[in-house]
């Protein structure tokens, strides 16, 4: 399925739109591109030098072995972080997101649920990946940051390659790590974090992967990145999906 | 209250004893080892672990005083409290199934505090979202399906998936986390206390370095009536953690 390949840093940007277009309206005119937090970025360097032998969570399929048990199949080094990046953005032609006002106030507030699925490419633009899909529940709006505080659950689909699912924050007025919380097919056994970079509020975001626990991720995944920037776009090709500018059966 | 925290100093042995013969995980397993405990709020408890995502690997001892990145199975105990101090708007309860009783369809977001185990500093918030999945009459309850994360300021984020039954007591999936929790997974023992304002959580972490010590150290007995000290409650300089989360 997938050929192996040396690590290669990969970046991607992907923008990651959340917020009607409505609110867009009403709150958001200006870009929300915050540097990340950076006690939180350098939590994340120390942590990976430090885990020298992070027990490396089974699938759910196979039975669990016990550690020297653990015959035949290659076992991926544990402290390894490969980089993965991706690009989200939304062409707002899926119908996302669905902002359902159900707090029944003006303003965003605890009970509102924000349905989405936009698309991924690589982060070198060239090829459509798939999709994002999930669901953002909005905790409180931040008045003195002219944003929102969303519980973020969600998945990204790299068409035949497998998923990755993430839980975590996402902040409209700033950078976040969300938590990887488990993969399917290259991704099985996935741990780690995933930084979120907005771009253009709301339609661009920029994602970087620090995965740890898998196999080297496939060759097509691990590209340059092209650098972040309002004016990133796919290649024409990726965007019109045509072939050779795809994933194999990327999600859709 | 001395028998009170010998009781919890006991269980809290008892637990980590059981996790020595936690190997594999088949269910079978998990539920077979724990016969010779008599206590039957263990027995209980690990019942309920075998619907918990997070499996344990562990057949060597639990924590050792060696250093935390050479030991895979070291299992670190975090206690945290979560209040509702009704100032967050929460919960949220979208009866969106349109039936009189609680039922599937249901949707509760919700965001509480969340205080250290000694009660004397404010972490953060929890976050997330409870999905009502069934109704229990004769249990006077409901089943939820809650996925939701903790958030410990500057620390970073744990997040977790599983059942809340306002029944009873429950373990939850460790997910995944962030910051100093990056890697994390186990299992956190929820436990309500003030149905539904109060909830102490006994997490049970792994593949994690070392937690930073203040947000360790005995925890305050569970009880109806534990209160944050003033100064966490205030949030007062020195009573959080580093950018607690708001």
């Amino acid at each position: 399925m997938a050929s192996t390949s040396s690590l290669k840093p990969v970046s991607s940007l992907k923008l990651f739109n959340l917020e009607s277009l409505s609110n867009i309206e009403s709150h958001y005119d200006k870009l929300a591109f915050k540097l990340s937090n950076p006690l939180l970025t350098k939590s994340v360097q120390i942590s990976t030098t430090h885990q020298a032998f992070s027990a490396r969570r089974p699938s759910k399929d196979a039975s669990t072995k016990a550690f020297f048990f653990n015959i035949g199949k290659p076992k991926p080094e544990p402290t390894k972080v490969q980089e993965l990046y991706v690009y989200e953005i939304n062409e707002r032609d899926r119908g996302s997101p669905a902002y359902l006002r159900l707090s029944k106030k003006d303003a965003n507030s605890l009970g509102d649920l924000v349905p989405f699925s936009n698309k991924l490419y690589t982060g070198d633009l060239q090829k459509r990946l798939g999709i994002t899909s999930g669901l953002c529940v909005l905790i409180k709006h931040v008045p003195e940051k002219k944003g929102d505080r969303y519980e973020a659950i969600y998945s990204f689909y790299f068409g035949d390659y497998g998923h990755i699912s993430v839980q975590g924050p996402y902040l409209t007025y700033e950078d976040t790590h969300l938590a990887v919380t488990a993969g399917s097919g290259v991704f099985e056994g996935v741990q780690g974090v995933v930084k979120l970079q907005q771009i253009v509020f709301p339609f661009k975001l920029f994602y970087t992967f620090y995965l740890k626990g898998i196999k080297d991720l496939p060759a097509e995944l691990v590209v340059k990145p092209v650098v972040p920037t309002a004016t990133a776009e796919p290649s024409a090709a990726a965007k019109a999906t045509e072939p050779q500018a795809t994933i194999p059966n990327f999600t859709d | 209250m001395a028998a009170a925290s010998s009781t919890s100093a006991a269980f809290r042995a008892a637990s980590s004893s059981v996790k020595l013969l936690t190997s594999s995980s088949p269910t079978a397993q998990n539920i077979l080892s724990f016969k010779p405990f008599s206590n039957p709020l263990i027995s209980n408890n690990f019942r309920l672990t075998a619907n918990s995502a997070a499996t344990c690997r562990s057949f060597t001892c639990k924590s050792q005083s060696t250093p935390s990145d050479s030991t895979p199975t070291k299992v670190q105990e975090l206690n945290v409290y979560e209040i509702n101090e009704r100032d967050r708007g929460s919960p949220a309860f979208l009866k969106l199934s349109q039936k009189d009783v609680n039922s599937l369809g249901d949707l509760i977001p919700f965001t509480n505090k969340i205080y250290s185990g000694c009660l004397q500093k404010r972490l953060g918030i929890t976050a997330g979202i409870c999905i009502l999945i069934k109704h229990e009459p004769e249990k006077k309850g409901d089943r939820y399906e809650a996925i939701f994360s903790f958030y410990f300021g500057g620390y970073g984020h744990i997040a977790v998936q599983g059942p809340y039954l306002t029944y009873e007591d429950t373990y939850l999936a460790v997910t995944g986390g962030s910051g100093i929790f990056e890697g994390a997974y186990g299992q956190v023992k929820l436990q309500q206390l003030v149905f539904p304002f109060k909830l102490f959580y006994t997490f049970y972490l792994k593949g994690i370095p070392d937690l930073p010590s203040e947000l360790l150290g005995p925890p305050v007995t569970p009880s109806p009536a534990v209160e944050p000290s003033a100064a966490a409650k205030a949030c007062e300089a020195g009573a959080t953690v580093s950018n607690f989360t708001n």
